[in-house]
C-alpha cells in the first residue's frame, strides 16, 4: 500500500471572489523510501500540492490518504497530532523557532511526542551530529547560516520519525557548497533510515539526486519519471 | 509545560525594548492606582478612627435610645454588667458615657449645650483629651468641674475660673440645674464641637440629671482590640446582655460617615475605571503587536505538530510574566512612597481643611497602608493584564497556518 495516496484533488482560492486554481485534478501515489522531487515552474501549484499532502491545508475537492487514513475525516485537533506523528517538515525559510536552540529545536518534536528528557536529548544529539553540525547544537538559528539552519531543520524533521518528510524548496536560500551537503544528508537518512522525502523544487541539483521527478504545471501532473539506481 | 514557560520568557526577551514597554505600562498602572487609592482609603480609615475613637467601637444602650436619643432612655449601670463585659475577650476598654441637653448661661450670655459625662481617666487614655486643653487644667479627681469649648467659651465670655450655670431637664421629668466652675478649655477639630460641647465628670453629670440613684448612663462605648471582628463582638455582647439592651456599631451610629464614604469611593473607582482603561490599551497595543510579529512562529509550531492550546499557553505565559515583573516593579516603587506618606500625611489647607475640622478629622491626608489596597489594586491589574492576553488566545485558536507564514 502506498504511504500517500491523492485521488482526483482540486484546490481553488478565493472561491467566492475571484476563483484561482491553484490544483486541477491531481492523482498521486507516494510509496515508502521514495526521494520524489516535485517539480514545474513558479504558480504550478508544487507547494499547494505539498501543503496539502501535509496536511496544512485541506483540498477544495478529491481526498488524500496517508497509509488509509482520510485527512478530510480528521478534526484540526487530530490533524495537529497526525502531523506530529507522521509528517516532518523541511521549509524553504528554515521555519525554526528562533529563540530555541538547535538541540532544543530537535529536542522540541519529541517533547510534544512526549518522549522522555533523556531519550529525546539522545536522540537530538544522534541525528545533529548526523547533519554534522555537533558542534553548534547550543546556537539559536540567528547564530547559525542558512545551510546550517537547513540541516537543523532536516534534523528536527527526521526527530520525530515521520512516515515522510515533506520539503519545500529546501535549497532555494542556499550557496552550492551547502546545497550539495543538504543534499548527501537527505539522501543519507533516505538510505540509512528508509525515510521518505518530497521536494518541491526549482533546482537541477535536487532533481538530480531525486529517484522520481512528478512535474506538474497548471495545477495537472503532466509528467512522472522514475530514475532506478540514483 | 517547561518548555512552554522557557519559550515565553525567550519570546519576551526577543525584544526587550517592547517588553520593557509593556511592563512599564503596567509599572505605571499600578503605582498611580495603588497611590490613588492608598490616599482615598488612607481618609476614609481616618474619618472612621475620627469617629469611632468618640463613639466606640460598639455601644451598649437602653434599648430604644439610638432612635430616640432622650435622658429618659437611660440606664443604670450594674455591677453584672461590667462583669459580663469583662467577660468578653477582645474588649479592650469600656467607657461609661451619659449625654444630655442643657441651657448654659454665664452673665448675660445664654446656649444650649451638649453635656458629655465622662471618665476624665479613661476618656484620656482613649482619645487624649488632655492634650487638646489650650488653657487651665484636665480634671483628674471626682470635682464637679467642667471643661468648655473655645468657641462655646468665647461665646459666654467665660475663661478659666469663671462658674457657669446649666439648667436643663433631668431623668424621670425633674428639672436638672447646677453650677460649675470651668476648670479648662479645649480646642478640638470639630467647629461644632468647640462650639457646643461641655465635658464634665460623669458623676456630676449623673447628679446633675438624677441626684437621687447614681450609675445613670446613656451609654457604654465599647472599643475592640480587632475592629474586624465588629460583628461577631456585637453577637456576642447582644447574647450576654439581656434584651433590655441594644448593641449599635459604629457603622450605624456613623452612617453619615458611611455614606459620604461611599459616595466618595464611587468617584474614585471612575477615575480608577478611566485609568485602567488607559493602562489597558497600552498593554493590548502591546501584546497585539507581539502576537503579529511571532505568527510566523505560532505557524511553525502548529505545523510540525504542537497544539493550539499549548500555543495559548505560551501566550498566557508571556502575559503573565510580563505582568508579574510591572507589578513587582510597581510594588517596590509604590510601597515606599505610601509608607512615607502613611507616617507623614500630607497637611490640608484653605477650605478644604475647614471642611476636615467640620467632620472632627485632623486636616491631614494619610495613606493607607492595609493590605486589602495592596492586594486588590495587585489582582486588579493582574487580571486586567490577563484579559489583554485575550485577543492572542481568540488569534491562536483560529488563525490560518498558510496565512501566518506569509507574514
Amino acid at each position: 500500500m502506498s504511504i500517500i495516496e491523492a485521488k482526483n484533488i482540486y484546490k481553488v482560492y478565493n472561491e467566492t471572489k475571484v476563483p484561482v486554481n491553484a490544483l486541477n485534478g491531481v492523482d498521486l501515489k507516494i510509496e515508502e523510501g521514495e526521494f520524489t522531487a516535485i517539480v514545474g515552474p513558479s504558480g504550478s501549484g508544487k507547494t499547494t500540492l505539498l501543503n496539502i499532502l501535509g496536511g496544512l491545508d485541506l483540498p477544495s475537492k478529491g481526498d488524500i490518504f496517508i497509509e488509509g487514513t482520510n485527512l478530510k475525516d480528521l478534526s484540526s485537533r487530530q490533524l495537529i497530532n497526525f502531523r506530529l506523528h507522521n509528517i516532518g517538515f523541511v521549509f524553504q525559510s528554515y521555519n525554526l523557532i528562533p529563540v530555541l536552540t538547535a538541540k532544543e529545536n530537535t529536542e522540541f518534536i519529541l517533547e510534544l511526542q512526549k518522549v522522555p528528557k533523556k531519550e529525546r536529548m539522545q536522540k537530538a544529539l544522534e541525528l545533529l551530529e548526523a547533519v554534522g553540525i555537533a558542534d553548534k547544537v547550543d546556537h539559536k538559528p540567528g547564530q547559525l547560516s542558512g545551510g546550517q539552519q537547513q540541516r537543523v531543520a532536516v534534523a528536527r524533521a527526521l526527530a520525530s520519525q515521520p512516515r515522510f518528510i515533506i520539503a519545500d524548496e529546501p535549497t532555494a536560500n542556499l550557496d552550492s557548497r551547502s546545497t550539495n551537503e543538504l543534499l548527501e544528508i537527505m539522501a543519507e537518512m533516505n538510505r540509512k533510515y528508509h525515510s521518505t522525502f518530497i521536494f518541491a523544487t526549482h533546482d537541477q541539483r535536487v532533481m538530480d539526486k531525486a529517484h522520481r521527478i512528478v512535474t506538474i504545471d497548471d495545477g495537472k501532473i503532466i509528467g512522472d519519471e522514475t530514475f532506478k539506481g540514483r | 509545560m517547561r518548555t512552554l514557560i522557557k519559550i515565553a520568557w525567550r519570546n519576551l526577551w526577543r525584544n526587550r525594548r517592547r517588553t520593557i514597554l509593556t511592563a512599564s505600562a503596567v509599572v505605571l498602572a499600578l503605582f498611580l492606582a495603588l497611590i490613588m487609592r492608598s490616599m482615598q482609603f488612607g481618609s476614609y480609615e481616618q474619618m472612621i478612627s475620627a469617629g469611632v475613637s468618640q463613639v466606640g467601637d460598639l455601644q451598649v444602650h437602653d434599648t430604644g435610645y439610638q432612635a430616640n436619643q432622650s435622658i429618659d432612655r437611660a440606664f443604670f449601670y450594674r455591677k453584672s454588667m461590667g462583669k459580663t463585659l469583662a467577660g468578653i475577650q477582645g474588649i479592650t476598654r469600656v467607657l461609661p458615657g451619659l449625654k444630655t441637653f442643657s441651657l448654659s448661661s454665664y452673665g448675660k450670655q445664654t446656649k444650649g449645650v451638649l453635656i458629655s459625662g465622662i471618665n476624665p481617666v479613661l476618656q484620656n487614655q482613649q482619645n487624649h483629651l488632655s492634650g487638646k486643653i489650650i488653657q487651665g487644667k484636665y480634671p483628674t479627681g471626682d470635682h464637679n468641674d467642667v471643661l468648655l469649648g473655645d468657641k462655646l467659651a468665647e461665646f459666654l465670655k467665660m475663661k478659666v475660673g469663671d462658674t457657669l450655670v446649666l439648667l436643663g431637664q433631668g431623668y424621670r421629668g425633674i428639672t436638672a440645674y447646677g453650677i460649675y466652675k470651668v476648670s479648662g478649655i479645649f480646642h478640638l477639630p470639630s467647629l461644632q464641637m468647640n462650639s457646643e460641647l461641655v465635658y464634665m465628670n460623669l458623676k456630676a453629670a449623673q447628679d446633675f440629671v438624677y441626684p437621687y440613684q447614681s450609675g445613670l448612663l446613656t451609654s457604654l462605648s465599647v472599643f475592640l482590640k480587632d475592629p474586624a471582628k465588629l460583628e461577631s463582638k456585637k453577637k456576642e455582647i447582644e447574647h450576654a446582655l439581656d434584651s433590655d439592651f441594644e448593641v449599635i456599631s459604629w457603622k450605624t451610629m456613623l452612617s453619615d460617615i458611611l455614606q459620604t464614604i461611599k459616595v466618595d469611593n464611587i468617584s474614585g473607582q471612575i477615575m480608577l475605571l478611566i485609568l485602567y482603561i488607559i493602562a489597558a490599551f497600552g498593554i493590548f497595543s502591546t501584546i497585539l503587536m507581539m502576537t503579529m510579529e511571532k505568527r510566523r512562529q505560532y505557524a511553525i509550531m502548529v505545523s510540525i505538530g504542537m497544539e493550539r492550546r499549548r500555543l495559548v499557553w505560551v501566550s498566557i505565559f508571556e502575559t503573565f510574566i510580563i505582568s508579574i515583573i510591572g507589578i513587582i516593579i510597581g510594588l517596590l516603587l509604590a510601597s515606599p512612597v505610601i509608607y512615607y506618606l502613611h507616617f507623614h500625611p500630607i497637611p490640608i489647607t484653605g477650605d478644604m481643611a475647614k471642611m476636615y475640622l467640620e467632620f472632627n478629622i485632623e486636616p491631614v491626608l494619610p495613606f493607607s497602608i492595609k493590605a486589602h489596597v495592596f492586594l486588590s489594586q495587585t489582582i486588579i491589574v493582574l487580571v486586567l493584564s490577563l484579559l489583554s492576553s485575550l485577543y492572542p488566545i481568540i488569534y491562536l485558536s483560529r488563525f490560518n497556518i498558510l496565512n501566518a507564514f506569509r507574514h
